[in-house]
């Protein structure tokens, strides 16, 4: 991945960590949408993190790692303020989904599954959208964008990235 | 029961047994990979598939139960295209460098590939060609050669309790290895190492450096703690390449802990003594067994004949039965002096003394198997695993399968804490008050404390909930095990608390009822062997009494000689020595300048010996001071038999050469007899054993087994049991001699001072000391390997304490007693008693020794240290 900014790491106090696993009862069964709960509020889920689940929930660090590799749903490094997932199923593929992707990386400077270096923006393919009428497709952060070109598509992120910046600085954003 | 066959053999088993157990009764063997005997099945490497005759179907042997009238088949063609199929896709990744390969030639995966036909297979993959896991310097990972079978994650899990391994990722991409990317840290015990049937896990200190088929394999007993592991030691051209367990053999019954599997290099080290020295010019001198014993034995034999008490006598508890009974005959026989000791003393004798008066026996009334069997195991100022680590494995084991209710009391948290249904945390030197306030509880009838019972559970640092809990816990228990150790048996307390336990154990009658009883942890591999054959003054061989005269006439009749009276232990030889009264010490492995604080006191005090004679197994700080320094032969060097804290009596072997010119103890003992013309009746070890073993029937070699071994494919051997002597104390012998015990009335004993915690300035702390799991003694600190592990001392501070202060691990702290200072490392942990810090033992040498006051204080009863904890004030250094 690109070099993470260390801005963008995030400040978790213990108390929060025992507060989300006292919500679910501190119970084992619930490790998975626990740390789900704490992907959705920190966008990943650190490593210190998730020992102290596991302190808390009487679960080894070796098989809280074995659930946290084991599902591609969680992360262990930051990722992006914005996520691009890009479509690169059957559909989208045939109506140029390589090009585009080819043309995120070229404006990006990522690779795919990398972070921008000023951690706005995670390139992410994915299998299928579900709206293949639209393809070739993106979503960016639960925003669809459909009938995509390679030009349409920097014009998008160029987009995003001056709302970003407009926006006051909040807790995620880097500081430059 | 249900009948089925195997192969056309009948076979009847009872309900539930799987078919790799029917087929094993059978006598027909059924290859595994993923299976040992010890754990759960998985049936995941599907490597033991059987055909059932009727259905035609295949299923794996390891996980399916049988039914009457099954027809099994495991060799027919059916089976073969099946396992050769499986073997075919385990080997699909698998990059086949078996050349390389520290497991070639001992590789279950490798002998079933070869009975199978090669490593060809039908399809096309690519070979597995990831970097190895390096990180740990102990274990290497080596993902490529990995089959999944998830062997090593369970027995770290089911086995060990340690979790330290599990599953990464997920599908093809699927690895083993430590968590989150970290090093290996666990308590590097091996078995993993052992159990994996392919080399993914490979030994890294010996990477590289052995081929398995030219290994010379020698079964031995560990001496390093009272587990009594069986081990099997495997030498190339007399040197130990490396320590291995084999699945089901002995009381471990396949796991040996780090200091057994790794802790081989102290007896291949540099420093080991080459050849007897003596004293010239204030230099120790090599020389020659022939020109130095007949000089030792004639100044010995003019010392001892100057009167009774002359010479001085002390034995290691690590050396085997046969040296300790012919160490106390020589000394009491040859040299007429009851003024013999064994360091057994400092970690025992607070409880042996109590134990042998109240039980006549030093062996325990329940073993590992009731410790298992236990509904409630309440251990005492002990840390199982660090101690003995398979009694540790035991309870882990008791709680996990059966709920058995663990507490632990003890000054900080141990590793089986977690396991515990309350951990008690008591200051050092209150045990006493704690069980006499116990007792009393227990015999008020009442069901939960009283407001003043509070109170003073309270003032010990005990949590009162907790000792509710304990007290209708014990109430409630039908097979209660209590299990001591080092902390306890050290206390200042430990005498008293010693009375005090098993006069609780005798008013709850846990020495009638079968499964309940003590287990008391010994430091070494033969502690208990050293007291039972007399080599300390209280006790003559079988403990009789040595002051008793009547008792000490059984030996004098046998030996036909008048035995010496009097005497004493190492307290009463310093004063001796002080006294001008003892001219003479003889040291066979003790060196008390490592133990006892003050050295230059007790070097003046040892100058004023006219002989000091040395036998070890290295230079130590005594040896220095030695007018002859003579070279020992190692537990790997030897044979004789020790007595494990189980009470087995199981033998070493000599697994290579001795070091130089050393000598095995017992033969020096023998030689120094025939110099002095005073020959004792034995020609050599062997003559020896069988005179014990005649004299002692119950001391005959004695082990256990677990019901399977395991074979070169992982097929299930039935172990066969032997006819032996019970390893047990006879319940009905010591329920006579508890009865009177108990209506006895208690010594006197110091009334317990009254501990308050909550009054602690901030930085002052109680100081304690503790074994690490990762060294036995100091004598680890020489071996390069258990130094590669721990290679440093680290005082244990709490954790709140070091963030209030901003201190990390490896920070130096001053560290302060009315007696002197040092700085040392901290290391911050969480679960300390409040107000205590502790340091491993091994790393407290000379220099942390000024922390503790100048004079010697002893046990009254016991003649053990005391005044092993110290105030100390901790201030971070700027």
């Amino acid at each position: 991945m690109a070099h993470s900014d260390s801005a963008a790491i995030v400040q978790i106090t213990d108390e929060e960590i025992d507060h989300i696993c006292e919500e679910f009862g501190n119970r084992e069964g619930a490790v998975v949408q626990i740390l789900q709960t704490i992907q959705e509020k920190y966008g990943y889920v650190p490593a210190e993190i998730l020992e102290r689940v596991g302190d808390d929930l009487g679960i080894p660090h070796s098989k809280m790692f074995g659930v946290l590799t084991f599902y591609s749903q969680f992360y262990r490094e930051p990722r992006g303020k914005f996520i691009l997932k890009v479509c690169v199923g059957t559909a989208c593929h045939v109506r140029g989904a390589g090009l585009l992707v080819d043309k995120i990386k070229e404006n990006l400077n990522v690779e795919e599954g990398e972070n921008t270096e000023d951690m706005l923006f995670t390139l992410e393919p994915v299998s299928c959208l579900g709206s293949c009428a639209l393809a070739p497709m993106a979503m960016v952060n639960g925003n669809t964008y459909g009938k995509l070109s390679g030009d349409k598509m920097v014009e998008i992120l160029r987009q995003i990235k001056d709302e970003s910046s407009a926006e006051p600085v909040s807790e995620a954003t880097p500081a430059s | 029961m249900v009948k089925l066959t195997v192969n056309g053999k009948e076979v009847e088993v009872s309900a539930g047994t799987t078919i790799l157990h029917a087929a094993a009764a059978a006598g027909i063997p059924i290859p595994t990979f993923c299976y040992n005997p010890r754990m759960d099945p998985a049936g995941s490497c599907r490597i033991c598939a059987v055909e059932l005759e009727d259905s035609k179907r295949t299923v794996m042997g390891c996980i399916t139960q049988v039914v009457e009238g099954m027809k099994v088949l495991t060799e027919s063609p059916k089976v073969h295209e099946a396992r050769k199929t499986n073997l075919e896709l385990l080997l699909l990744h698998h990059p086949l460098d078996c050349p390389i390969c520290d497991c070639g030639g001992e590789c279950p995966l490798q002998n079933m590939s070869f009975s199978y036909g090669g490593a060809d297979s039908r399809f096309e993959s690519h070979r597995n060609d990831e970097l190895e896991d390096m990180k740990s310097e102990v274990l290497v990972f080596n993902s490529n050669r990995c089959i999944l079978c998830g062997k090593c994650v369970r027995v770290c899990d089911e086995i060990q309790d340690v979790h330290a391994i599990g599953f990464i990722n997920r599908g093809f991409d699927t690895v083993i290895g430590p968590p989150l990317g970290k090093k290996l840290d666990c308590e590097f015990c091996g078995d993993c190492l052992e159990v994996c049937p392919t080399g993914a896990i490979t030994d890294r200190f010996v990477r590289y450096q052995f081929r398995p088929w030219q290994m010379e394999k020698t079964e031995t007993t560990c001496t390093s703690c009272g587990s009594g592991c069986r081990m099997i030691v495997d030498t190339e051209s007399e040197a130990i390449v490396r320590i291995s367990a084999r699945e089901g053999l002995g009381p471990n019954e396949g796991s040996i802990c780090v200091v057994g599997r790794f802790g081989y290099n102290a007896v291949q080290n540099k420093s080991r003594l080459e050849s007897p020295h003596f004293k010239r010019a204030q230099r120790l001198v090599p020389g020659n067994w022939e020109e130095i014993l007949p000089k030792v034995a004639a100044q010995l034999a003019s010392i001892s004949s100057s009167g009774e008490g002359r010479v001085a006598g002390l034995i290691s508890s690590q050396l085997p039965i046969e040296d300790a009974f012919l160490f106390q005959r020589l000394m009491r026989q040859t040299l007429k002096s009851n003024f013999i000791d064994s360091d057994a003393r400092q970690g025992l004798m607070n409880m042996a003394i109590p134990l042998v008066s109240a039980t006549g026996s030093l062996r325990p009334l329940v073993d590992h198997e009731d410790i298992i069997a236990a509904d409630m195991i309440v251990v005492l100022g002990a840390d199982p695993a660090a101690e003995s680590n398979i009694t540790g494995l035991a309870i882990k084991k008791a709680v996990r399968k059966n709920k058995a209710a663990l507490y632990l009391i003890h000054g900080h948290d141990v590793s089986i804490s977690t396991r515990a249904r309350e951990v008690i945390r008591l200051l050092p030197g209150s045990e006493e008050s704690f069980l006499t306030m116990l007792r009393e509880a227990l015999s008020s009838g009442t069901t939960s404390l009283s407001p003043e019972g509070r109170q003073r559970f309270q003032g010990l640092g005990a949590s009162p909930e907790a000792v509710d809990r304990l007290l209708s816990d014990l109430r409630a228990s039908k097979r209660t095990v209590f299990i001591t150790g080092r902390r306890f048996h050290r206390s200042d307390q430990g005498f008293g608390a010693s009375m005090q336990l098993i006069r609780l154990m005798a008013e709850r009658n846990m020495f009638a009822s079968e499964g309940s009883g003590l287990f008391v942890l010994p430091e070494s591999g033969n502690d208990l062997g050293v007291l039972m054959m007399g080599a300390t003054a209280e006790w003559l061989p079988g403990l009789l009494d040595a002051a008793n005269a009547e008792q000490r006439s059984v030996w004098e009749t046998h030996w036909q000689t008048k035995l010496p009276s009097g005497g004493g232990g190492l307290r009463e030889i310093l004063a001796g020595i002080e006294a001008g009264e003892i001219r003479a010490l003889v040291s066979f492995g003790v060196d008390p300048l490592t133990f006892l604080p003050d050295a230059a006191q007790i070097r003046k005090t040892l100058s004023k010996l006219e002989l000091l004679v040395v036998v070890d197994m290295y230079q130590g700080p005594l040896a220095d001071m030695a007018h002859y320094l003579l070279p020992a032969a190692s537990p790997f060097e030897r044979t004789g038999h020790v007595v494990s804290a189980e009470g087995f009596v199981q033998p070493l072997a000599p697994a290579m050469a001795p070091w130089g010119l050393a000598l095995s103890e017992s033969e020096i003992m023998l030689r120094l007899a025939r110099h002095m013309g005073r020959a004792l009746p034995f020609d050599d070890l062997a003559s020896l054993s069988s005179e014990v073993f005649r004299i002692f029937p119950d001391l005959r070699p004695s082990t256990r087994n677990a019901p399977y071994f395991q074979g070169g494919t992982g097929e299930i051997l039935l172990s066969v049991p032997r006819t032996q002597p019970p390893h047990k104390a006879q319940r009905e012998s010591v329920l006579a001699r508890v009865a009177s015990f108990v209506k006895a009335d208690l010594p006197a004993t110091v009334s317990p001072a009254s501990v308050s915690s909550s009054e602690r300035p901030e930085n002052s702390f109680v100081l304690t000391l503790s074994k690490s799991i990762n060294h036995a003694g100091t004598r680890t600190l020489l071996d390069s390997n258990l130094m590669a592990i721990e290679g440093e001392g680290f005082l244990k501070v709490p954790r709140s304490w070091a963030r209030k202060r901003k201190l990390k691990k490896g920070a130096c702290v001053l560290v302060s007693t009315h007696h002197g200072r040092i700085s040392l490392p901290i290391d911050p942990v969480a679960g300390l008693a409040d107000g205590e810090v502790h340091y491993p033992l091994h790393f407290a040498d000379a220099r942390f020794m000024v922390l503790f006051p100048r004079h010697l204080s002893f046990n009254a009863q016991s003649g053990t240290q005391s005044g092993q904890a110290i105030d100390v004030t901790i201030e971070p250094i700027a």
